[in-house]
């Protein structure tokens, strides 16, 4: 974990804009971390960001502790998934993988984003209200949210991370089209909810021109037509049915 | 992830970002990764990215290209990112004839990328749309800070840091050009536009409107 080394530090403060959840303050001319908001990111020792190398990492402690560095710094590998920073591909992989179907649609709840953090209890919260809703969240072996479930069937989180504070977490699932509505009508009830924001994003297989029922189904709940998209172009070989 | 899928800003501005990725997938395709990397980034060169890298090693912004291209290995996944449609037509023409077998994601505008895709004859397969940010949306900065801080998806690029290089650049000490590249230093994927970030930090000044907010920290 990142702490202040105090036979180093000088209290210049150069490393506090630097901090991506404002951890990081300087008290009696010494920078201090406040260790239940800061994220293990690691911004604060890249690029000099102290000039006299003050910061340092100690050992990561317990699963909880090295499940919120992985997953708050892109530069760490998800050894589960294999997949660096937070260790999922939704549709990037898609035309190989065939994990997202024609008639299905993957559902990205991705929690803290942009920029904001997110405590595990949220992420719970959001977890239980779109399992209720009829998402099938994914399995530790496509999803870092698949670790750390205690309870598939209602998305209750495991008790040893739900202290934690991350900088973002995906809560990443599939329905069908049709169920799609019931999830989106759960998530604008749990945003009341929780301390945080999300982003959000649905993974559709296309036709050639990038249309997809789900685009209908926005349209019909009054949503706005998304402006942006993460497009895979079907260049992945051998290509999934 | 989802790290470059939800960028802000303007209409105008986005029409001006682009982000290519290439993606393997374990166990299927990922024989041959940095021969197959290097394939892709030589066309990715040849369309001027304005940026690229590899999570694990770092972007061509803190390390020099040769050398990346060296380092690459079979877990790397190469991305960067384009300031034109043109670029991206340029660019998918260029993976579809090399053929790696590799999946190729294009992120951005809809109604640029789409028409692109059909230049270049290329067909999307999957799309994951945005649907924007949920939740408690007073946690979030100004507009003209998220427009450069979500350009590093994976948000290692804070908005008092953001703050600090707009006031180094009002304050001269910096020009934007400069201060997009420090910017871009913290961005390890290589996904960080510099080139929008220039035109932003010149244009704007984000943060301004900000001004009474806690910055905090000296301005090195």
């Amino acid at each position: 974990m990142a702490v202040v080394n105090v036979e180093k530090c000088t209290g210049c403060g150069n490393c506090v804009p630097y901090c991506t959840v404002r951890a990081i303050r300087v008290e009696d001319k010494m920078a201090r971390i406040d260790p239940g908001c800061c994220t293990e990111c690691y911004v604060c020792m890249r690029e000099k960001v102290c000039p006299v190398g003050a910061i340092e990492a100690q050992p990561l402690v317990g699963f909880g502790e090295i499940f919120k560095h992985t997953l708050s710094d892109p530069t760490e590998t998800l050894k589960e998934t294999g997949v660096p920073g937070r260790g999922t591909e939704e549709a990037k992989t898609n035309d190989v993988t065939g994990r997202f179907r024609p008639g299905e649609v993957g559902v990205c709840i991705d929690l803290g984003r942009p920029g904001v953090g997110t405590s595990m209890r949220d992420v719970e919260k959001v977890a239980m209200a779109v399992t209720a809703a009829g998402l099938e969240i994914e399995g530790p072996e496509n999803s870092p949210i698949g670790l750390v479930l205690k309870d598939r069937a209602t998305g209750r989180l495991q008790e040893e991370v739900l202290d934690q504070y991350l900088l973002s977490m995906i809560v990443e699932g599939k329905c069908p089209v049709s169920g799609l509505p019931k999830v989106l009508e759960a998530l604008r009830e749990v945003e009341k909810q929780i301390d945080t924001v999300f982003s959000l994003g649905l993974v559709a297989r296309t036709d050639a021109n990038g249309h997809t029922p789900v685009l209908e189904i926005l349209e019909e709940l009054g949503l706005p037509r998304p402006i942006r998209g993460k497009v895979n172009v079907g260049l992945g070989r051998p290509l999934a049915g | 992830m989802t790290h470059s899928l939800h960028r802000s800003g303007s209409i105008e501005s986005l029409r001006g970002d682009y982000v290519w990725m290439m993606y393997q997938t374990r166990g299927i395709n990922d024989s041959n990764i940095p021969e197959k990397a290097r394939e892709i980034i030589a066309v990715a060169e040849a369309c001027d990215s304005e940026n690229w890298g590899d999570v694990k090693v770092g972007s061509v912004v803190a390390v020099p290209p040769e050398e990346l291209k060296k380092i690459l290995r079979k877990e790397s996944r190469v991305r960067g990112v384009f300031t034109s449609r043109r670029q991206v037509v340029k660019f998918l023409r260029g993976v579809k004839e090399k053929d790696t077998g590799l999946s190729m994601i294009i992120s951005g505008l809809l109604d640029e990328v789409l028409p692109a895709c059909r230049e270049a004859g290329v067909e999307p397969h999957t799309i994951n749309f945005s649907l924007g940010v949920w939740g408690k949306k007073e946690l979030l900065p100004g507009d003209d800070v998220m427009a450069i801080t979500t350009m590093c998806g994976h948000h290692m690029i804070s908005p008092d840091f953001v703050r600090k290089m707009a006031d180094a650049v009002r304050q001269g000490r910096m020009t934007p050009g400069q201060a997009a590249v420090k910017l871009a230093k913290f961005c390890p994927c290589g996904i960080f536009n510099p080139v929008r970030a220039e035109k932003l930090l010149a244009e704007k000044s984000p943060g301004k409107a900000e001004a009474g907010k806690e910055a905090g920290g000296t301005v090195a």
